[in-house]
């Protein structure tokens, strides 16, 4: 008897208090589920370029995963392969030349758009955000036709030219949002304090966007490096990217040696990326807390 | 005649106040006012006429001529009148619709996940969404290649399970899981922007009126994030339609989609200007329909919202 | 109780007294002739004239798009007049470039560099002047101390609160010794208490460094509070050009009476000069005093009358007829000083002071009695009257 009034007490103490609890416990466990699942988009958006790595470690000589064993043979294998150095060298050429350019270009038309008026300005403005737009695959082609029409025959600059329809229109952007961040009146304070233009863009214009700058040809580099769309279009057999040069050779070969490339161009990514995230970490804490 | 102004503090008063202009007017250069600004914009306005706009005309003008350079429809009748190229766009366009829902029923949850986590969390899940885009989709196809394979680490979990494993590569389902993957974070990050828009106010204001978790997603959330889910899908779906690498390794001999076609066409059988023209039916198709798309969801999301 | 909201307690000062020239302030006269300004194909500047002493504030006051802002970044040199004239110390500098003026500017956003440290910012100036480098540090330290910004150089722009901000922008205006300071809406983003505390920081370090100063700002209080000489603008023009007291109190046109404060305002007819100002009828029957703006009125020419409500003294009719006793008013009255009779219709506590307001036969008047007046009764009847030079005359537009 005396137990079961225990009890009772018991539960009729518990449930006013057992309300938050139980809230306590289902919002724990929403948030453990929506965990899970950011997980499991995490996994979904990482796992190709894990398994290309881990595949490109195994003893085998097919590709499978889990590798078997551990190797760098296939890293070694590449060195025999002149083709693959060769295109890297094209590959990386090419997009350095890209990220230059388009940066500088970016500068330039970023700075017209932001701060002078002039004839067509808006109808600029509106291409650069269409050329985001427009299908790869049809602009390759309208290049195939033009260049082809201009009678330029297929060069490295052909390539690194038709990139820059990629590439200019994120540094045009970029350089944008960094010129909107300036206040426009630091320009003005600088010159009343005695700097010359050049002082001006020096000191003051040029800091804002330079952490846009540095992104901006970062992005270039890997759009540039990674493209293969447009280089198909644009390449021959002699001149091969090395997405061009992979892309081909999956064609008729499933060795690791292309998961041994395409590791190479992750850690190719993946410096130019932690660039990126530095710099426009950089940007965003200017005027931060140092010590943060 | 005595009338008495009234006139509040001078902070009241004066709008000037209120509103803090920059207040600073631009220098006027008195030489050539539009002179520097042409100068500037000249690199680029010429990247883009000739690398941009030129081609893009001579393909419209080639879509329209036969082998020989002589005016002709032909491409276009061959192309319409054939019901064979008239499946591969369905086609396309039927993964495009795939995509986007895929990406719509991932990437929605995914950016209200994000949005409640902290600037950092948020930060480093940014850059695991956009990694497909920052490396090679040769490598990133490759990856799929192993995973779906029939010796991949997924059907050896059928295996393990006593099951048979289901063909999962060179078929839609390959494709379309291949093309969310890269599409992803262009369907997330118009969804954050929307969702970030949103007043926080509102969902503690409207469970004040007596609405449940549930009602007030589906009444505030989802209507206040059309517009978001309107960018995303008019970009992922137009963007998938026209993707060639990816259907190219992923379909492998089956699925052959519209850009397929633009490419061999061009780089097998040197008929461009019937590459030109399936092109350009890609971009005009593709065009339509997101208008189309764009003006139905208009008219369920209600002006506001797009106002 | 801030200054230049209730004046009336004051001595008014008249005009000239307190601009005299700083103490060792030589360099600094401004002069502008003639200055025209188009922008955007709209005329905002229409023909200033105006002359400021060595070691002068002045404040250049009135409402969004009146032309202040324009007529400052002119004097600045980040706009090119359309016409006219910019002197300083004798020196035409209308077509010198801002860079190589010497004005210190401080601006609304304050315009600091947000990747420089707060002594690279205020070093800056020197910088461009080629001061060397351990120079520049000891003056960088001397112009934080002298804003009260000690042991803050390392830090960045994002990390200062407005009010320090402000007064970054203000050393960096300072430290390279200018010949004018030229403050464009410089407390407009601090909250209403610490606009106040530096609006007077500013204002006493202006008296210390003796540079001749012009402030831009929509803020009336702050004009009152800080300035030797208001100038208030409309639509391009200035509207009246004087000490704060003859601003507030003797208004020269409607825009000025009204953009400064409240005001009662009087429509009659000139009645010719008086001992102190100018007589003038109201109605048919009652004749009041005020002090002219400008040329004094023919008589019987229409004119209008402007009076503060601080200025306007409510007094029970009895004793202004004797002269003596009970009184609603502060100070002494005499029969002689005209005054509109009313009827008390409201009064209403305001904390420091009460408002009342009386029905004339010329309309409603309005009067803030100070704190610890007596207050007349509702329904009392009462006289509405003010000393002459409180209140403006002039011509009916």
């Amino acid at each position: 008897m005396t137990t079961a009034t225990e009890t009772e007490t018991a539960t009729a103490a518990s449930k006013p208090a057992g309300k938050p609890i139980a809230a306590g416990a289902g919002g724990r466990a929403r948030r453990l589920l929506g965990a899970a699942f950011a997980a499991l988009v995490g996994l979904f958006l990482l796992a190709p370029v894990l398994v290309t790595i881990a595949s490109s470690l195994t003893t085998t000589s097919y590709v499978t995963f889990p590798p078997k064993g551990l190797t760098l043979h296939w890293y070694a294998e590449l060195l025999n392969r002149p083709e693959f150095l060769d295109s890297f060298l094209l590959s990386i050429g090419v997009a350095a030349g890209a990220a230059v350019v388009s940066t500088a270009l970016g500068l330039a038309a970023g700075l017209a758009i932001h701060r002078y008026p002039f004839p067509g300005k808006s109808v600029l403005d509106r291409l650069f955000s269409s050329a985001f737009a427009v299908p790869t695959i049809v602009l390759g082609i309208g290049l195939l036709q033009w260049y082809a029409q201009l009678g330029m025959a297929s060069s490295p600059l052909t390539l690194l030219l038709a990139h820059l329809v990629l590439t200019v229109p994120y540094t045009v952007r970029l350089v944008l949002a960094g010129l909107a961040g300036l206040d426009r009146s630091a320009e003005l304070a600088a010159a009343g304090l005695g700097a010359k233009a050049p002082q001006v863009f020096w000191h003051v214009t040029l800091p804002a966007v330079r952490g846009p700058l540095i992104a901006g040809a970062f992005f270039a580099l890997i759009t540039s490096f990674d493209d293969l769309t447009i280089a198909l279009f644009v390449v021959t057999t002699d001149m091969q990217t090395l997405p061009v040069r992979i892309f081909n050779y999956l064609q008729y070969n499933y060795d690791p040696t292309v998961t041994a490339v395409g590791t190479v161009m992750v850690l190719f990514a993946a410096v130019a990326v932690v660039i990126i995230e530095r710099v426009v970490g950089v940007a965003h804490l200017f005027g931060a807390d140092p010590e943060h | 005649m005595a009338a008495t102004a009234r006139v509040a503090d001078g902070t009241a008063l004066s709008p000037d106040g209120s509103a803090p202009t920059p207040g600073v007017p631009k220098p006027v250069r008195k030489r050539g006012p539009w002179r520097t600004g042409l100068l500037l914009a000249s690199p680029a306005i010429a990247v883009l006429a000739l690398l941009f706009i030129a081609p893009l005309f001579m393909l419209v003008y080639n879509s329209f001529r036969t082998q020989a350079g002589d005016p002709t429809l032909h491409n276009y009748t061959r192309f319409l009148g054939d019901s064979f190229y008239r499946d591969v766009l369905w086609h396309t366009l039927w993964i495009g619709a795939l995509t986007t829902l895929g990406c719509l029923v991932v990437g929605y949850p995914f950016a209200v996940y994000l949005r409640g986590r902290s600037p950092r969390a948020r930060n480093y899940l940014s850059l695991v969404l956009l990694s497909p885009l920052l490396i090679s989709m040769v490598t990133r196809a490759y990856g799929w290649l192993v995973l779906l394979g029939p010796k991949g680490p997924i059907a050896d979990g059928f295996h393990a399970l006593g099951l048979d494993a289901p063909k999962m590569l060179y078929n839609d389902t390959a494709v379309v899981v291949g093309m969310v993957h890269v599409m992803l974070a262009y369907m997330v990050l118009p969804l954050m922007g929307s969702l970030d828009r949103i007043d926080p106010a509102l969902a503690p204001a409207a469970k004040g009126l007596g609405a449940s978790g549930w009602t007030c997603f589906w009444r505030i959330t989802v209507p206040l994030s059309l517009p978001g889910m309107l960018a995303g899908s008019l970009i992922v779906f137009s963007l998938t339609v026209s993707s060639f690498v990816t259907p190219a390794i992923l379909g492998g001999p089956t699925v052959k989609l519209m850009p397929y076609f633009v490419y061999t066409e061009a780089t097998s059988n040197l008929n461009w200007p019937y590459a030109a023209a399936i092109g350009f039916v890609l971009i005009v198709v593709t065009t339509i329909l997101t208008a189309v798309y764009a003006r139905l969801l208009r008219g369920r999301g209600g002006k506001e919202v797009f106002a | 109780m801030t200054a230049g909201t209730d004046t009336v307690g004051k001595e008014t000062v008249p005009a000239g007294s307190d601009t005299a020239t700083r103490a060792g302030s030589t360099r600094g006269r401004l002069v502008l002739k003639g200055i025209h300004k188009a922008l955007g194909g709209k005329e905002v500047v229409r023909g200033i004239d105006l002359t400021m002493e060595p070691g002068e504030f002045l404040t250049l006051l009135g409402p969004s798009g009146c032309g202040k802002s324009t007529t400052l970044n002119m004097v600045a040199g980040h706009l090119l007049p359309d016409s006219g004239v910019v002197e300083v110390d004798g020196r035409d500098i209308t077509r010198l470039p801002a860079n190589r003026r010497a004005m210190g500017m401080v601006f609304q956003s304050y315009a600091l560099f947000p990747h420089m440290t707060v002594a690279e910012n205020i070093a800056f100036g020197l910088r461009m002047r080629k001061v060397g480098a351990a120079r520049r540090r000891r003056r960088a330290a001397e112009a934080l101390e002298l804003v009260g910004l000690d042991g803050m150089g390392e830090r960045y722009p994002r990390q200062l609160s407005g009010g320090q901000r402000q007064r970054t922008a203000l050393a960096r205006a300072l430290i390279v010794e200018p010949d004018l300071l030229l403050l464009d809406e410089p407390f407009s983003n601090l909250d209403a208490q610490l606009r106040v505390r530096l609006r007077e920081e500013v204002a006493a370090l202006q008296r210390r460094v003796g540079t001749t100063t012009i402030l831009v700002t929509h803020d009336q209080d702050e004009a009152l509070a800080v300035s030797d000489r208001i100038a208030v603008m409309a639509e391009g023009a200035i509207h009246q050009l004087d000490v704060p007291e003859t601003v507030y109190l003797r208004p020269a046109t409607d825009f000025v009476a009204q953009f400064v404060g409240e005001v009662n305002v009087l429509d009659g007819v000139a009645a010719g000069a008086a001992a102190e100002g100018h007589r003038c009828w109201i109605g048919d029957t009652h004749l009041v005093t005020a002090t002219p703006v400008g040329t004094a009125p023919g008589d019987g020419e229409a004119v209008r009358l402007y009076v503060r409500p601080e200025a306007v003294r409510v007094l029970a009719i009895p004793e202004a007829v004797s002269g003596k006793g009970r009184s609603a008013s502060t100070s002494a009255h005499t029969a002689a000083e005209p005054g509109l009779p009313g009827t008390v219709e409201a009064t209403r506590f305001l904390g420091t002071r009460v408002r009342c307001v009386v029905a004339t036969a010329a309309g409603r008047i309005e009067a803030t009695l100070p704190f610890g007046s007596e207050v007349p009764g509702l329904g009392e009847e009462v006289i509405c009257a003010w000393q002459p030079q409180h209140a403006s005359l002039t011509a009916r537009p």
